[in-house]
């Protein structure tokens, strides 16, 4: 075997190279990966396919009973059409409701003082809370009837 | 895990725990079931056990054809009630798990003597698989995290809205089905991914032939699968478990798949499975290095096996690619491109465009579908990843690419939905054992400190272990039980509401049937429009039984299934310039329009009209889709600008473009609509879908005639005449034209009306030899 490993150095010089692997190559962290997963939830959720295959505007306008144009950030009373904005907007409400999740669970880490606690507890309860009512308040902009009937 | 900070109070008080455990993992999850299943009867309770929409209405028929025939007959039926004049190959084209399932709850109900009609069945056949989906959910959320979590999934998955929006009473659709099969597949991976035993990798197998063979998303589990192993590769998790579960699977998987007409041989031909197949070969590879390397030294081997590694992957995707450009391996068809190229369809494919449940998806149906549970989603996702472990890793994976998938496309929601599910369990029963759990610590301390102990026991370092000890006092009382409770109220507030959400949005968004229609007066009075099973039972009744009727793709299956009569083009939509074939005609004059429908041989024109009483859904809304599709395959007849005003606006009033206001739609939707007054604020002509009067008043129909208009105008029908008669020819011109007919006398054959082998008979001769041995020869 080692003949035949050896019959094209009988005519070839090996040249003096170093190769290694560069430094920055090597497996991700797990955060490192949570953070894409949640940048590219936070993205899609926002509805960014929507958006670069129908280019709405990021802003929608109106005109009222005198002809004054004004801006409308929701599409209303249309559930596959929306603006930019109001896409990102409530994606990031989505993504705060996750964080809140995970700042709840960070609380129960034992070594943390107790102010330290209750600072995150209070943190994490209001941005649950924040994202949940926002996201309903968005709705109800978006679909008037919304759970009234 | 809800129920876990109790299990440790009846613990004390009783001495049957796992009875208690068991008792309430029962009575939760038959609860899930009967909750799933009563909220999706609203569509019944409305109005009456009815099929939905358009496609369950052709899974109807081919049930009840199977039914009424036997299994083989079906798989062999040649429908030439579809897609005149070409006709569709049923068995091969369909996938028959939902027939095949409801018709064999329909023969064991029969056995046991209970005479069931089989569309009550086909009725409620989702509404009972969402019970099963339940249970699947459980046991896959069991196998991950804990069986508190998979309590949760169960419930989540009954009642979330984006999968009732498939699986209502009514639909009878492959998704109903698809989606249990979907969740048992996954449990039973994960299940062989566990244990490494042949026997659960050989079940996988199984469940995945019932998943082929029920619905075409499953090439989303051929597809994750291997990515699943792919990722566990990278990761350095090989184990000869995940080597004897993929092998199973795949082997079994692919030869039991291939049992499905429709699918074939598309396992080893199409692009859609390569990854498959590549992984399988990739697994082989790597198993083979593990071998080498019990041969080589350690230092040797580590160079050898990057260098192979890479070889091998490259060597995989190279095969991949080359046995796609020689053609044998088809490449990606139109509908999985349009996932990865998101523009594709919209410039290639406008068949796949203007489907509604194929446009990319905004905000609102993800709140819309998911509530509480898509906030809640990327905790769940944390959790796993936080502690990772090889079935964690398929959840994760699963979840970023249905994420993806369900952005690109509103129908694949379905599939995100189970894992949005499955995670927002996690994340929550984490949370809820969390906060419920010190208050049983609190009750008996004892308990309190061997939990303690054995938490820390391996992460702390001894020389810390003091300090922290002096902390724990503090800790104990750092988070009141006060706030704790105040926050478990919140949370389970918010479950409340998210049922709320989910019922209300079952009952207002997903629970209409779609060929009954209702409004609603001021003083809440309900209207029932019944027109579209007018129109169709009219066909049924007073055409021909051949007759052919030519409408927009939408209503194929519909004509068939009620009105039973033949249709040009249907939802199944095969052929793209069958289609644009039809939508050439709706979209041209009605003299060109009569051209083609004598080309067709069609005899009956139905359109959908809402302009009476402003439905939306109607055939010139979807006008600019027939021109689109037409002017894919016709590009010289049909130009869509013609159709717009020179605004680049889409009008039916006066202001709107020439060519629109001449086409056959236009005319078939309007006709005599211009003589309508509907009420006195508005004037004659008034469209109160579109808001404006329409711009054509008078219209003239000569090739066709008004046939039947239902009772709120929503559908039209039209006949289609017969050639006008030929004007009575003059004597003069008979004669005239006499002379032209010219036959040469010389050659007897070919006088006319003669046969071609008669045998010359000449009075008083024998017949020819070659006559003769001709005849003996037949």
């Amino acid at each position: 075997m080692e003949a035949v490993y050896s019959i094209p150095f009988n005519f070839l010089q090996c040249p003096n190279l170093k190769l290694k692997k560069p430094s920055w190559v090597k497996q991700p962290s797990a955060m490192f990966m949570f953070g894409c997963i949640l940048l590219s939830y936070f993205l899609v959720t926002g509805g960014i396919i929507y958006d670069v295959i129908v280019e709405p505007p990021s802003i929608g306008s109106t005109t009222d009973e005198r002809g004054n144009s004004k801006p409308v950030a929701f599409m209303p009373y249309r559930v596959n059409g929306q603006y930019i904005m109001e896409g990102l907007a409530s994606s990031f409400l989505f993504t705060l409701g996750g964080l809140g999740f995970i700042i709840l669970d960070q609380t129960n880490n034992p070594s943390t003082p107790k102010l330290n606690r209750i600072l995150l507890l209070s943190v994490g309860f209001v941005c649950i809370l924040i994202s949940f009512f926002m996201c309903r308040v968005f709705m109800r902009m978006k679909l008037p009837g919304y759970m009234q009937s | 895990m809800a129920d876990t900070g109790s299990k440790t109070d009846i613990r004390n008080s009783l001495t049957k725990p796992a009875g208690w455990l068991s008792l309430v993992t029962f009575a939760v999850l038959s609860l899930a079931c009967v909750a799933g299943f009563s909220s999706r009867l609203f569509a019944v309770i409305r109005f009456e056990s009815i099929i939905h929409e358009f496609d369950p209405w052709f899974n109807y028929r081919a049930t009840h054809h199977m039914v009424a025939t036997n299994f083989y007959d079906f798989l062999n039926w040649f429908d030439e009630r579809a897609w005149y004049p070409l006709g569709r190959i049923v068995g091969g084209t369909v996938y028959p798990g939902l027939m095949v399932t409801s018709g064999s709850i329909h023969y064991v109900l029969s056995l046991l003597n209970i005479p069931v009609h089989i569309r009550d069945i086909c009725v409620f056949l989702a509404p009972m698989f969402s019970g099963l989906t339940a249970l699947a959910t459980y046991f896959f959320t069991k196998e991950l995290w804990t069986p508190g979590a998979g309590l949760f999934a169960a419930c989540f998955i009954a009642i979330v809205p984006g999968y009732i929006s498939r699986s209502v009473a009514g639909s009878y659709d492959n998704e109903g089905i698809a989606i249990f099969a979907l969740m048992f597949t996954y449990y039973l991976w994960i299940k062989a991914v566990k244990t490494g035993a042949i026997f659960w990798g050989a079940l996988t197998a199984l469940s995945y032939f019932y998943m082929v063979s029920a619905w075409g998303g499953y090439v989303f589990i051929i597809n994750l699968i291997p990515l699943h192993v792919f990722v566990l590769l990278l990761m350095g998790r090989f184990s000869r478990r995940i080597y004897v579960a993929y092998n199973t699977f795949y082997i079994l998987g692919t030869i039991l798949s291939m049992q499905v007409p429709f699918v074939g041989f598309q396992p080893l031909k199409t692009s859609e499975h390569m990854a498959a197949a590549g992984v399988f070969a990739l697994l082989h590879a790597y198993a083979f290095l593990q071998y080498v390397q019990g041969v080589l030294t350690k230092s040797e081997f580590r160079y050898f096996f990057l260098f192979a590694i890479v070889a091998a992957a490259g060597l995989v995707f190279l095969a991949v690619v080359g046995l796609t450009w020689a053609g044998v391996v088809a490449p990606w068809s139109g509908r999985f491109y349009s996932l990865w190229d998101t523009g594709y369809a919209k410039i290639h494919i406008p068949i796949i465009a203007s489907v509604s449940e194929h446009q990319p998806t905004t905000w609102v149906s993800f709140f819309f579908d998911l509530h509480i549970l898509i906030c809640v989603f990327p905790a769940g996702v944390w959790f796993c990843i936080k502690n990772i472990n090889d079935e964690r890793v398929f959840i994760v994976l699963y979840a970023v690419s249905a994420v993806y998938f369900a952005g690109v496309m509103v129908r694949l929601m379905l599939t995100l939905t189970p894992c949005v599910c499955v995670l927002a369990a996690i994340a929550f029963s984490k949370t809820f054992e969390i906060y419920l759990k010190d208050d049983t610590t609190k009750s008996n301390v004892e308990e309190e400190k061997q939990e303690k102990n054995s938490q820390y026991y391996d992460k702390v370092q001894p020389g810390k272990k003091q300090r922290i000890r002096e902390d724990r006092p503090k800790d104990a009382e750092g988070i009141g039980m006060n706030i704790k409770s105040i926050i478990i109220i919140c949370l389970l507030m918010m479950l409340m509401l998210f049922a709320v959400h989910c019922t209300w949005v079952t009952s207002n968004a997903y629970s209409s049937p779609s060929i009954v229609l209702a409004s609603y007066g001021n003083d809440g009075t309900r209207n029932i429009l019944d027109d579209f099973r007018e129109a169709y039972y009219w066909l049924r009744q007073n055409t021909d039984d051949k007759a052919r009727v030519m409408s927009w793709w939408d209503y194929g299956y519909q004509i068939a299934g009620m009105g039973n009569r033949t249709t040009l083009v249907d939802n199944n939509t095969w052929n793209n310039s069958h289609i644009a074939m039809v939508g050439k005609a709706m979209s041209s004059n009605e003299t060109a329009a009569y051209d083609i429908m004598r080309l067709l041989d069609v005899n009956y024109v139905l359109v959908i009209f809402g302009g009476v009483i402003g439905y939306s859904g109607d055939d010139i809304n979807k006008f600019l889709w027939m021109v689109r599709i037409a002017e894919g395959e016709h590009p010289r007849d049909i130009k869509e600008s013609d159709y717009f005003t020179p605004q680049g606006e889409f009008r039916v009033d006066s202001s709107g473009s020439k060519t629109l206001l001449n086409c056959l739609m236009y005319k078939l939707s309007y006709y005599r609509f211009g003589e309508l007054q509907l009420d006195f604020r508005t004037p004659p002509g008034y469209d109160r879908t579109r808001g404006v009067e329409i711009g054509n008043k008078n219209i003239k129909l000569t090739h066709l005639e008004e046939a039947y208009t239902t009772e709120h105008w929503l559908v039209r029908i039209y006949r289609v005449k017969d050639l006008s008669n030929r004007i009575e020819a003059t004597f003069s011109d008979t004669k005239a034209k006499k002379p032209k007919v010219k036959y040469s006398r010389k050659t007897s054959k070919k006088k006319r009306g003669s046969l071609k082998h008669k045998p010359k008979v000449v009075p008083g001769k024998k017949p020819t030899k070659k006559t003769k041995t001709k005849s003996k020869k037949n």
